[in-house]
């Protein structure tokens, strides 16, 4: 379930040009640093109401949020499955990429680790973890509750979109 | 991942987050700089290229795609725009979401230099509550902005019912924020 909704079925694609530009604008004027905080902050404050129902409802609420998150994006590929351990989302199409890339726009290089900062985020908060893989275009993303064997997030495994 | 569903809602929590790190300032070139030269450059190239037809084709393809509810009118020497249900604004007020000081500024934030880079001006007006009108004109054209319904009208948004609020901005030949001449703030009625 979504915190906020719209009179529109699915999100308008030319905003992901909006959302490439400010990484691109905070990175310029704040540094890699202020980037990251943008970010964490982002996961923190505005998606709290996210939190609260994952750290309410557990797995089966994060696995909810991105379904009906991926079926109000427009032009994504994205399957969502989950166990009692574990949500998965199979990203196939990044529907920001693919509209970025289809729109002839330069990427930021790390725009797929946002995904990354503002799900840690917001998962922190409710117990739980994600770890992602791959990138530019399709990864992988796991959610599961905060395990501290779990090894940190190898921000290299995340595929720069350069 | 940061949506383009709910963008209005974190798009509006980024303009109070960077004014809490650099002020009115960073703000201000946050509109100018990723939006007006960066994420919308593609309006920017249309209007420098086609001016008046460049600004029909922009915004009757972004208004529709946003589900607006407004009419464009042209004449031979200005464009139009009467905003009667902002997509924008009206996604805040129905999710009770107000991050920001003024989220309505942003719009003259971006267009205001992108307008006056291509040689025109705005008279804008908006009332916080959705509602807004535009007229652009060339820099070298001294028009004043039109009385209502000269223009557009019975679809004027000064017109209707929805236009009173207690507080309106206005801005006169404008190309920036910091022109705002005057924020009109009217008596409640009790």
């Amino acid at each position: 379930m979504l915190p906020y909704t719209d009179k529109k079925p699915v999100g308008a694609a030319d905003f992901y040009f909006a959302i490439n530009a400010t990484f691109r604008f905070i990175r310029r004027k704040l540094g890699p640093d202020g980037l990251v905080k943008y970010w964490t902050d982002l996961g923190a404050s505005y998606f709290e109401p996210v939190t609260a129902r994952w750290r309410d409802a557990g797995l089966p609420a994060v696995a909810g949020y991105w379904r009906d998150f991926f079926s109000a994006e427009p032009g994504g590929n994205v399957t969502v499955s989950e166990s009692e351990e574990e949500v998965i989302l199979d990203v196939g199409t990044c529907p920001a990429v693919a509209h970025l890339r289809a729109g002839r726009r330069e990427i930021d290089p790390w725009f797929c680790r946002h995904c990354y900062f503002v799900s840690d985020a917001m998962a922190r908060p409710a117990g739980m973890a994600v770890r992602i893989s791959g990138g530019n275009g399709s990864c992988t993303q796991r959610f599961y509750r905060a395990d501290p064997d779990v090894p940190a997030q190898d921000l290299d495994a995340i595929t720069s979109c350069a | 991942m940061i949506g383009c569903y709910d963008f209005c809602g974190h798009y509006d929590w980024t303009f109070a987050w960077l004014e809490r790190q650099g002020g009115e300032t960073l703000l201000r070139d946050f509109w100018k700089e990723a939006i007006g030269e960066d994420s919308q450059r593609h309006a920017a190239e249309l209007i420098r290229d086609e001016r008046f037809e460049g600004m029909r084709k922009y915004w009757g393809h972004t208004l529709a795609e946003e589900g607006a509810g407004y009419t464009v009118t042209s004449t031979p020497d200005a464009v139009r725009i009467d905003m009667h249900e902002c997509p924008s604004k009206g996604f805040l007020l129905r999710n009770d979401l107000a991050f920001s000081r003024d989220y309505c500024d942003h719009c003259i934030g971006w267009i205001g230099p992108l307008m006056q880079k291509a040689g025109f001006v705005i008279d804008h007006e908006h009332n916080h509550c959705g509602q807004c009108w535009w007229e652009v004109r060339a820099a070298a054209d001294s028009t004043p902005p039109s009385a209502p319904g000269e223009i557009a009208s019975e679809k004027d948004v000064r017109l209707g019912a929805a236009w009173e609020s207690p507080s309106h901005d206005l801005f006169c030949r404008a190309n920036s924020v910091e022109q705002k001449e005057s924020a009109v703030v009217k008596e409640q009625i009790p």
